[in-house]
């Protein structure tokens, strides 16, 4: 059984066992030659396991897209300190849900992946930082840590070969900030999510003071296969600069909703209309949010680029998390963008000003103008907003919020005038 | 929950439980188990504050007063510190629930598929207000940011349970099944 | 230390200046006399980055930087006011004006409120806001100090007082985002000897101690560099004053003695010296009854007696006496045979700043004992034990006497009283000469590690009172030793040249923040 739904055209790589209720045991895990890559691992040297991953150019799943490879190369080697690696599982971003479905349904792939990535870095000890609302999530993976324990995956001197690695799950509480690498390392020491000022940066001073690498479910799904099968494996789907595949999770007016992994040179176009099947019928597609609620939105007719980060910037959006939005010609777009920046709005840690007071501000803007009391000048004033949040704020969140504003005036200006002329939303929702 | 948890795990099983027991101590019998066993897995005490958190409201229901007090002194963090992390996290409630605590994602993705209509059926049908407890201690219902099930709107959890594509129409028998 | 570090060049505003390195920007630009604007910074607290009013441009950096932390590279160009940085800033200003009341007519903190300030500076007229601002109450933190949650920008300055300095977390930010505010454990009100410092610490008006509240406007008050007289530990202070009344006491930073801060008690205590019936003119007895004459006379009488007396003086002072009026009074006291001088200390328990330990409210509850001590004043327990059966001269210098023998004072030759109040037990006197208290006179004080410090006078004395090394000197000029003082820099002058403790220290060299004397500098660098 797929889950949700398959598609032909996809490349399954790590969502090859959706919806395979055997997969998620550690037997049928193993069955389906896991773990054979960890026993790879571990017979090669911890450096050589880092080049391997760096030669796959394997970027980061989480959104900001950094080489995984790189970012494990900062670790310090000399031993001084305990190193520690967070698995960022905590998937908040409005409109992604694909971390969850690799948990859900190949946990023993994503735990493989982590003691992959703890032995190249030397870790002794890893936290899968879990978001709290996940409760079902969390059992399943729960599950898988006991066995892999059980099996001698985890614990003292892994399938004979001196390395040890302690795993611990470690559920967040309800608080989209602590996806933020720093904001997941104060939330994990037991402090408010608040992100921190960088640098330093987690890898010279990351949980509990000590070095440590923060990487996503994905990108550490990705690591026993590229391991195992080796870089070029990987380098044969996508583009030179975003080699592989990746899950794109899908959602809003689609007729096939859910996650479909293809190559990063895919058309996006194409992953809307045929992968997801397009708009209900008889409906028009309006727009398209690429890569969760933090990127800008493209019209219907900017779509057609490939699914790559260079290609979708090129385009005028981002990569992001590969969370898909997809709204057809019944959305009302300022109210759209009102529940993205209430989201934003309840979801920051208030440490910054312009953030803090910017998010809530725009909220109100924008629900002033939905109920039908909008001013011509709320449009400049509410891009002004926004470009005094972009860029002024210790972490992003801050450019999220304002980035949904900001990019649909310029797309869809004529939305917000007709809410302001005609005294509020005309459309047929 | 299994009377030998394994340490790994002791902390990471968020629970929302029918039955509160607001007065019960802080901890006894399985669950000091797994208080204990949650302390060995970081390098100090601090971090456990979230998942002992967990535990404690698994317990009691919700997170009062007395109970950040008692998590304080467990963890020698002061009271308005423990309060402080406590209320950052929007899954601690600071106020008693009902048996059922309804929660209904109008994140984006549900609400671009009618999340709202859903919200509504629900407090129509318990008769309360948002944030509010059924005057039968029974239902309360809140509204959620992004559950992470965005494919399948509208999400919607139940203490522990997650339910998919549930449509207005489909609420009062959700709500009938929970009896 | 800063003289080991290697300097570094930057630009800021145009200007080149050489800094050591690891310093910020913020730090090098008040260098060059350019203020920053900020309000999260704090120079003796973490610096958390979030109010992002410091933000400053760096040539080639894709973002303003928050000057406050980020450090110094060489060859860095910096502009603190160019288009881009001017406009982060009115941003971040406009941002917290939303939702706060602009009730500055009644705010306390009216006149050294930052936002006001800055508000002004980027000229902030316009409001563009349309919505309603949020309207928040007010709660107690502890019994004395109020919150004002719709005027707090959350900067966290006090919350990292509580938790860097205190090293108690007991006020925190509550909930998140736009709803965040600082409270304490629910219902409960914290007490820490030295809570007060999260008023100072607020840059706005948002914590207020509530017996300063609407006392005065602090544009009324009259500010004056001084020293806390309440332990031997001797915070630089700044007297707040209005109309001849010392209304507070704030910190005067001084990193060697008290850093930012000072302790709740100092401020409570001090503040109602000058309180209760004054001393206000000389008195002699004639017959048996007090009467008042002028200066002159009163010296008058002082030198004749002092002449005649046959026997040698002791004396009771306050552990609180200046050191020049102690040292006038010795040197008055040798005409006639220094024969012992006393005094007693209060004490309570110590109350260490566990952040800063330097700093402690010191169980000796007066500001001069190790001046006293030095000047070969002796501390005991019981100071009429020791005139016990003394038939000579006695001074009593500022000690109320509370607790004297009833026959204090009978059967000796001469008793000469000078204090600020008019004590009962003033009243067996020969002659009683009115002086000010500390707030009224300016000096120096010993504190319990031998750092002498200068207070400057900030209220005018009462009647005739006036200070003691003026008065004494005059005597003992009468008396044939020299001339009189005609400063207090004199004066200490004349004590530095006496005693070698003090040598090498002048008045000017002590200046606003104290010098050591040669032994404590050496022991301290012994220890170090
Ligand atoms: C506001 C915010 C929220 C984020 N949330 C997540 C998240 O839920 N999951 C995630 O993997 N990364 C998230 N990130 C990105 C992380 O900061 C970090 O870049 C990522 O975990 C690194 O892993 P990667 O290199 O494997 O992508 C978030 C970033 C920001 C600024
Ligand atoms: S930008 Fe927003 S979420 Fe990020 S640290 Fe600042 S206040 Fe917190
Ligand atoms: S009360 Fe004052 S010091 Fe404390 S956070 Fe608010 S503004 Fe800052
Ligand atoms: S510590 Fe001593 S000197 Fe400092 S303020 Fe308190 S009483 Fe005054
Ligand atoms: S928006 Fe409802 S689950 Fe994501
Ligand atoms: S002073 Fe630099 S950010 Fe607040």
């Amino acid at each position: 059984m797929a889950y949700p739904y398959e598609h032909p055209r996809e490349t399954r790589v790590l969502s090859k066992y959706f919806g395979d209720e055997d997969a998620i045991g550690i037997d049928g895990w193993i069955e389906r030659g896991g773990y054979k890559a960890l026993a790879k691992a571990l017979g090669m040297a911890q450096d050589a396991v880092t080049e391997v991953v760096k030669d796959s150019g394997l970027r980061g799943r989480g959104g900001a897209g950094f080489p995984a490879g790189l970012k494990w190369s900062f670790m310090p080697k000399d031993g001084k300190l305990p190193n520690y690696l967070a698995c960022n599982a905590d998937e908040s971003e409005p409109g992604t849900f694909k971390d969850r479905e690799l948990m859900r349904w190949t946990p023993h792939q994503v735990i493989e992946g982590i003691i992959i990535a703890s032995y190249a870095i030397r870790a002794q000890h890893a936290y899968i930082y879990i978001r709290g609302e996940f409760v079902d999530i969390v059992r399943v993976l729960n599950g898988a840590v006991v066995e892999a324990y059980e099996r001698g995956y985890l614990g003292e001197n892994i399938l004979g070969s001196g390395y040890g690695l302690d795993l611990t799950v470690h559920a967040g509480a309800g608080a989209y900030i602590a996806g933020e690498e720093t904001g997941l390392l104060n939330s994990l020491e037991g402090r408010r999510a608040e992100p921190r000022v960088k640098p330093p940066f987690p890898a010279q001073r990351g949980a509990f003071g000590m070095p440590t690498t923060v990487n996503n479910v994905e990108t550490l799904a990705s690591v026993p296969g590229i391991v195992e099968n080796g870089a070029d494996w990987y380098r044969q789907w996508g583009t030179e600069k975003s080699p592989g595949t990746k899950l794109f999770s899908c959602c809003g007016h689609l007729q096939r909703p859910g996650n479909y992994e293809v190559p990063l040179d895919f058309n996006l176009k194409e992953l809307v209309y045929d992968l997801c099947g397009g708009p209900p019928e008889g409906r028009e597609l309006l727009g398209v949010i690429p890569g969760g609620s933090s990127v800008p939105i493209l019209t219907a007719d900017e779509i057609d680029c490939d699914v790559s980060y260079e290609g979708i910037e090129a385009a005028g959006s981002f990569l992001g998390s590969g969370g898909l939005i997809a709204m057809d010609d019944s959305t009302c777009m300022v109210r759209a963008v009102r529940r993205m920046v209430e989201f934003y709005d309840h979801e920051s840690c208030g440490q910054c000003t312009p953030c803090r007071e910017g998010t809530s501000w725009l909220a109100k803007i924008l629900r002033r103008i939905e109920r039908g009391e909008g001013r011509e000048e709320d449009i400049p004033l509410l891009l002004d907003i926004g470009a005094n949040m972009a860029g002024k704020t210790i972490c992003p969140l801050s450019d999220s919020a304002a980035v949904p504003v900001v990019s649909s005036i310029q797309k869809f200006e004529d939305e917000y005038m007709g809410h302001i002329r005609d005294g509020g939303c005309t459309a047929k929702r | 929950m299994s009377d030998a948890m394994h340490p790994a795990i002791a902390g990471a099983q968020p629970s929302q439980r029918a039955e509160k027991r607001p007065e019960a101590p802080l901890f006894e019998g399985a669950y000091q188990d797994r208080f204990e066993k949650i302390l060995t897995r970081y390098p100090d005490k601090r971090a456990a504050l979230l998942p002992v958190l967990h535990l404690a409201q698994e317990v009691r229901g919700w997170v009062s007063p007395q109970t950040i007090r008692r998590v304080g002194e467990l963890l020698d963090l002061t009271p308005a510190y423990v309060r402080s992390v406590a209320s950052f996290y929007t899954m601690f409630n600071l106020r008693p629930v009902g048996k059922y605590l309804i929660q209904v994602c109008v994140g984006i993705g549900c609400d671009l598929c009618r999340a709202e209509e859903v919200a509504e059926k629900f407090l129509e049908l318990t008769r309360t207000r948002i944030g509010e407890t059924s005057e039968d201690g029974k239902y309360t219902v809140i509204e959620v940011e992004c559950l992470g099930a965005c494919a399948f709107p509208t999400v919607v959890q139940v203490n522990d349970k997650v339910y998919e594509n549930v449509k207005a129409e489909e609420v009062e028998g959700l709500l009938k099944e929970l009896d | 230390m800063d003289n080991d570090r290697k300097l570094i060049n930057v630009t800021i505003d145009g200007i080149e200046v050489s800094v050591p390195e690891g310093k910020t920007i913020l730090e090098a630009a008040e260098r060059l006399g350019i203020v920053i604007p900020r309000y999260c910074y704090h120079p003796a607290l973490s610096a958390p980055a979030q109010c992002r009013m410091c933000l400053v441009e760096v040539e080639g950096a894709p973002k303003p930087l928050p000057s406050c932390v980020q450090q110094v590279q060489d060859g860095m160009v910096v502009s603190t006011d160019c288009a881009e940085a001017r406009k982060a800033r009115r941003g971040v200003i406009e941002f917290l004006l939303l939702n706060h009341p602009l009730d500055c007519p009644i705010c306390d903190a009216a006149g050294q409120c930052m936002l006001q300030d800055y508000a002004h500076e980027t000229g902030q007229l316009r409001r563009r806001a349309v919505e309603p601002t949020v309207v928040l109450g007010r709660d107690h933190v502890t019994s004395e100090i109020v919150y004002f949650a719709d005027r707090c920008i959350l900067c966290t300055r006090c919350v990292r007082f509580m938790e860097e300095i205190a090293e108690e977390p007991v006020l925190q930010v509550i909930q998140r985002g736009h709803k965040g505010y600082i409270d304490t454990m629910t219902d409960e009100l914290f007490e820490h000897p030295f809570s007060m410092n999260i008023v100072d610490v607020c840059p706005v008006g948002a914590l207020v101690n509530e017996d300063f509240l609407f006392k005065a406007r602090s544009w009324d008050l009259d500010q004056t560099a001084s020293i806390c007289p309440g332990c031997s530990q001797g915070c630089n202070v700044l007297l707040g004053t209005k109309e001849q009344r010392v209304v507070r006491l704030k910190p005067r930073p001084n990193p060697e003695v008290n850093s930012h801060w000072m302790c709740d008690y100092g401020r409570r205590e001090v503040v109602r010296w000058g309180a209760g019936i004054r001393a206000e003119v000389p008195m002699v007895r004639e017959s048996d009854r007090l009467v008042a004459i002028d200066w002159s006379r009163a010296l008058d009488a002082l030198v004749e007696a002092l002449s005649e007396a046959s026997g040698g003086a002791k004396a009771i002072v306050s552990p609180g006496a200046s050191n020049e009026s102690l040292f006038t009074l010795r040197s008055l006291m040798e005409r006639v045979g220094f024969e012992g001088g006393y005094f007693h200390v209060t004490t309570g328990s110590e109350q260490v700043l566990k952040g800063f330990p330097k700093l402690a409210l010191r169980e000796d509850r007066a500001a001069n004992a190790r001046g006293a001590e030095l000047l070969g004043f002796e501390r005991v327990d019981y100071v009429y034990g020791a005139l016990l059966g003394h038939r000579g001269v006695v001074f009593v210098l500022e000690e109320a006497l509370d607790g004297a023998p009833e026959d204090f004072g009978e059967g000796v030759e001469l008793f000469i009283y000078i204090g600020s109040h008019l004590s009962p037990a003033a009243g067996k006197a020969d002659i009683v000469l009115p002086c000010p208290i500390w707030a009224e006179m300016e000096g120096t004080f010993t504190n319990f590690e031998d750092r002498v410090q200068r207070f400057n006078q900030a209220l005018r004395p009462p009647g005739l009172a006036r200070p003691i090394w003026l008065s004494f000197s005059v005597a003992l000029a009468r008396l044939g030793a020299g001339e009189p003082f005609t400063s207090v820099a004199a004066a200490f002058g004349a004590l530095a040249e006496e005693l070698g403790v003090y040598s090498g220290l002048s008045y000017e060299r002590i200046g606003l923040n104290g010098a050591t004397t040669a032994a404590a500098g050496s022991a301290a660098a012994a220890r170090r």
